[in-house]
This record gives structure tokens, sequence and C-alpha cells, in this order.
């Protein structure tokens, strides 16, 4: 048995012909956190979407708990303990808050759920004073909440998600990072797209550079210490 | 207009319209939720009404033969979404539009080559064939009054399970975000066929339960169809409320209409969603 919950190798994807991920792999640990970083455009959210097949590589593999996965439609591999926060949080605009919850709350495959309303409400109490608005009346900050909200409630193994903080302000973007933090010490492997690099260097335990769709570096923090001033190039817009 | 012919009247425009409702709602949700432009829709009200027909004559007994056409329209659902309309989420209405006429095209023969042409009827169920009195002179049917309670309650039905289920709140999560659903873990292309099949089940139900009170002639499909699509305009595409009512509404005008106005009644309700339109041009109800 394989200690790594998630294998990418070698993918190459493709959006008509434009080739947007250039022999993507990395392996993560069971129970690490880890970042995605590069400039907008680099392929990051193409590397999520590869994993959890939104987008079908044209080569390559990924590997979910030690099985390939490629073959299975996204809401399979979803099924398998996988949840993921898009870009823009997929919020349904005729739903309240209260029903994001429900509808998307379930035991994880092994029958356990670890995360209930009443646990994602306690971590997230803005939402129980917005359980009755419908989940675009939300404030960026609080889509974003309810979009965590709803992914845990899913009881995932693998948490992924895009664009963490983005465009939310500073106070927000703490209470995110504390929660991230919360989900972190409960042992779901998680991996975030974001930019705060700061951030990012305490949280997780492993960080991925991507640019122009290749991995070009791949390290813990010491090393990402060690390499900081290429990898803040990288990112300098 | 005379008291009592004023009810019979009113109570006549609202089975009509609840009835309608019952077609209308199906068209509405496949749209709402599928983004399918479906209008082999009213064939599955004849088809519906036909079966009926059949499995009455054949069985003797009006209920079983319910029965035995809701499941049939219903395995025509599956077969229809999971064999044709599958291939259509991606394309336009257009395409949609092409291939469920062709479907009115295949329905309309087969109900000629296995029924004929000519007008068929169905009785009433002896359980139900008798009239209350509803003033001194006027008496109401009770068949009538069952449609209008059979079709309430199936208005309530949707309307808590829309509302109130998990399965509910996943077919108007799948309206407003098909792709977020499908990342939550459901299963969207089941839930689809499900939606499709209950959605035509609804219009061959309609069909099934108003056998009785109409007559059963090739093209009933297409008129039910015209009707409904004025429903689902007026009420606001891929809205159930907006379809509930603006079926009572339709069903009330048109019923009105053929009595008071009988030279101009084929063209009243075209009238009410123009203006309408002009007031609310998303419909009552914007999905």
């Amino acid at each position: 048995m394989t200690d790594n919950i998630l294998e990418v190798k070698g993918i190459h994807t493709l959006y008509g012909e434009s080739h947007i991920l250039h022999g993507v792999s990395f392996a993560i640990k069971k129970g690490q956190t880890v970042s995605i970083m590069g400039r907008n455009g680099m392929g990051k959210s193409t590397t999520l979407k590869s994993i959890l097949g939104i987008v079908k590589p044209r080569s390559g593999a990924v590997l979910y708990k030690g099985k390939e996965i490629d073959a299975l439609p996204t809401w399979k591999r979803m099924r398998n303990d996988i949840a993921y926060v898009p870009e823009g949080r997929g919020m349904f605009h005729n739903l309240t808050v209260k029903e994001h919850l429900q509808m998307a709350a379930r035991k994880n495959s092994r029958g356990e759920a670890h995360w209930t309303y009443a646990k994602v409400l306690e971590v997230f109490p803005r939402l129980k004073e917005r359980l009755t608005n419908k989940g675009t009346q939300l404030s960026g900050g609080e889509q974003q909440m309810l979009a965590i909200g709803r992914a845990l409630l899913t009881n995932p193994d693998l948490l992924i998600l895009d664009e963490a903080t983005e465009g939310l302000a500073p106070l927000i973007r703490k209470e995110i990072w504390d929660v991230i933090r919360k989900i972190k010490e409960t042992g779901v492997s998680t991996i975030i797209v974001d930019k705060n690099i700061k951030v990012l260097q305490t949280l997780c335990d492993q960080h991925i550079l991507i640019v122009k769709g290749k991995v070009q570096f791949n390290g813990d923090s010491q090393a990402l210490e060690e390499n900081r001033a290429f990898i803040e190039t990288s990112l300098a817009v | 207009m005379e008291m009592s012919l004023f009810l019979v009247q009113l109570l006549n425009g609202i089975q009509y319209g609840l009835l309608l409702f019952l077609v209308a709602s199906g068209l509405t949700l496949v749209f709402g939720v599928m983004g399918i432009l479906n209008l082999a829709h009213g064939s599955m009200y004849m088809i519906g009404a036909y079966l009926v027909y059949y499995f009455a004559a054949m069985t003797d007994s009006f209920w079983l033969a319910v029965v035995i056409a809701c499941s049939i329209a219903m395995v025509i659902g599956v077969i229809i979404e999971r064999f044709l309309i599958v291939h259509l989420y991606k394309r336009d209405h257009l395409d949609q539009v092409l291939l469920t006429v062709g479907l009115i095209f295949i329905f309309n023969a087969a109900q000629s080559f296995i029924w004929g042409n000519d007008p068929l009827g169905v009785d009433v169920p002896e359980l139900l064939s008798s009239s209350i009195q509803i003033t001194d002179i006027v008496e109401y049917p009770v068949y009538r009054l069952f449609l209008s309670v059979l079709c309430v309650g199936i208005a309530i039905g949707m309307y808590y399970v829309i509302n109130n289920t998990k399965l509910g709140m996943m077919i108007r999560a799948g309206e407003s975000n098909r792709e977020m659903v499908e990342n939550l873990g459901v299963n969207i292309g089941t839930l689809f066929t499900v939606v499709f099949a209950v959605g035509v089940t609804l219009s061959a139900l309609a069909g099934i339960v108003s056998a009785p009170v109409v007559s059963l002639v090739p093209g009933m499909g297409e008129r039910v169809l015209i009707s409904c699509f004025v429903v689902v305009v007026i009420g606001g595409m891929g809205s159930i409320k907006g379809a509930f009512v603006a079926a009572l509404l339709v069903g009330i005008v048109d019923t009105f209409a053929s009595v008071l106005l009988p030279g101009m009644s084929s063209m009243t309700i075209y009238l009410l969603m123009a203006l309408i339109l002009i007031f609310k041009p998303q419909g009552l109800f914007k999905s």
C-alpha cells in the first residue's frame, strides 16, 4: 500500500489546440497540506481539473489512493472522498445557505461523518446568521466559507481548494486560513492554490510551483525558503 | 351569466387549468433543469390517453390501466433520454427541436398505425361516474372534481419534493450550476434521466386521466403542447410556480372565452399571453 494519497504522472492537458500542461508530475502524501503556486494562466487550475476529470488529460495518469482513476467520471472521483472548492466558488443562486449544506452532506465511502451540519456552522459562525439567504446573496468571503463548508460536509479525504483567498478582504482571509489550519488538524489531505507565499510557507508541508505547464519546484517549506528568490521571481507579475 | 352557470364554467376552467399544469410542469421542469426543449412532450399526453384506452379495454379495469400506462410512459421517457436526449445537452435548442419534432412524427405514426384515426373514448370509471348537486338545477360530474383534486395533490407533492427534499435541492442546484452538482459527487446523468422520465410521465398522466373526459383523436398531443407553451411562456420558462398560476389563468380564460366569446375563443389565450408579455417580458415568475 502506498502512503501517497495522490500521484500525478506526466499529464499533458490541452484545451483545443493549446497545450496547457506539459507533463506535470508530483505526489502527495496522506494527511499533507500542499500548495500549488504559479502566475495566472500557468496551469494551476488545469492541473486541479485534470486531477478531478473535469478536463481529460491527453496522456499521463492520475493515481488516487494507489489506483488509476483516469477512467472515472468526475462525480465518481468525488464519491471516492474528494471534495473541490472551485475558483468562483460554484454557488447555486436558487438555494439557501442551509440548502447548500444539506444537499451536499453525506458520509464518506467508509460510512464516517466527521463533519456535520452543526460542526460546519460552529467553524463558520457567520454562516449561521445567513442560513436563509441565497448562495449568491452572500459576500465573497461568506461564499468562500459556504463553499468550503459544503465541501467538508462530503467528508473528504482529499480537499482541493482553487484560489482559496483570492479577492477577499484581509480579515476574511485570515478567517479562511484559520479554518484551513483546523482542517489540517483533522488529517484531511489538502491541495491549496493561492498566491500568498508567506501564509502558504507556514501552513503547508509541501509546495509545488507550476510555470508554463511544468513543475519547476517541488519541495517542503525548508526548500521553499532556500529557493525563495527564484520562486518569488516566478510568481511576480 | 347566471350564477350556477358561472360556477360550472369556473370549475371547468380550473379543472382544465390544473390538467394543463400537469402537462406544463413536466415541460418547464425539463427545460428549467436540463435546458432541453422537448416538443414531443405533447405526444406523451396523447400516448398516455391511448395507452389507458388500450389497457382499460384489455384488463377491464381503468385503475390498473392507469398504473400500466404510467409505467410504460416512464420507460419511454428513460429510453428517449438515455438514447437520444443525452446527445443534445451540449447542442443548441434548434437541434433539440429537430429531434423532438421527429419524435412527434414517430409517435403520431405509431398512434395511427396501432389505433387508427377514428375518435375513441374511454369510460369514466364506475367508482367516480356519479354527479353531485351543486345548486338546485346544476350537477357536476364527480370525475371532473377528482381530476382537480388529483392535480392539486400532484402539485403539492411536487412542491414538497422540490423544496424540501435532497433530491429537490439537487434538481434546483442542477438548474443553477450543473458542473458544480457533479463536483459534489452527484451523478448528473442519472439525475437528468429521472427528471426527464418524471417530466414526460406527468404529461402522459394528464393524458391518461383526461381520457374519460375528452375524445381520443390524432393530433390531440400537438393541441395540448401549444397550450402548454402558452402556459410556460406566461408563467416564465422553467418556473413550476409560474406554470401553476399561468395554467389556472389560461384554463379559466379559455373556458370563459369559449362561452362568452365563441367566435374569438381560439385566440384569447394568445391575446392573454401577448398582454402579459408586454408588462412582464420574462413571464410572471422568471426562473
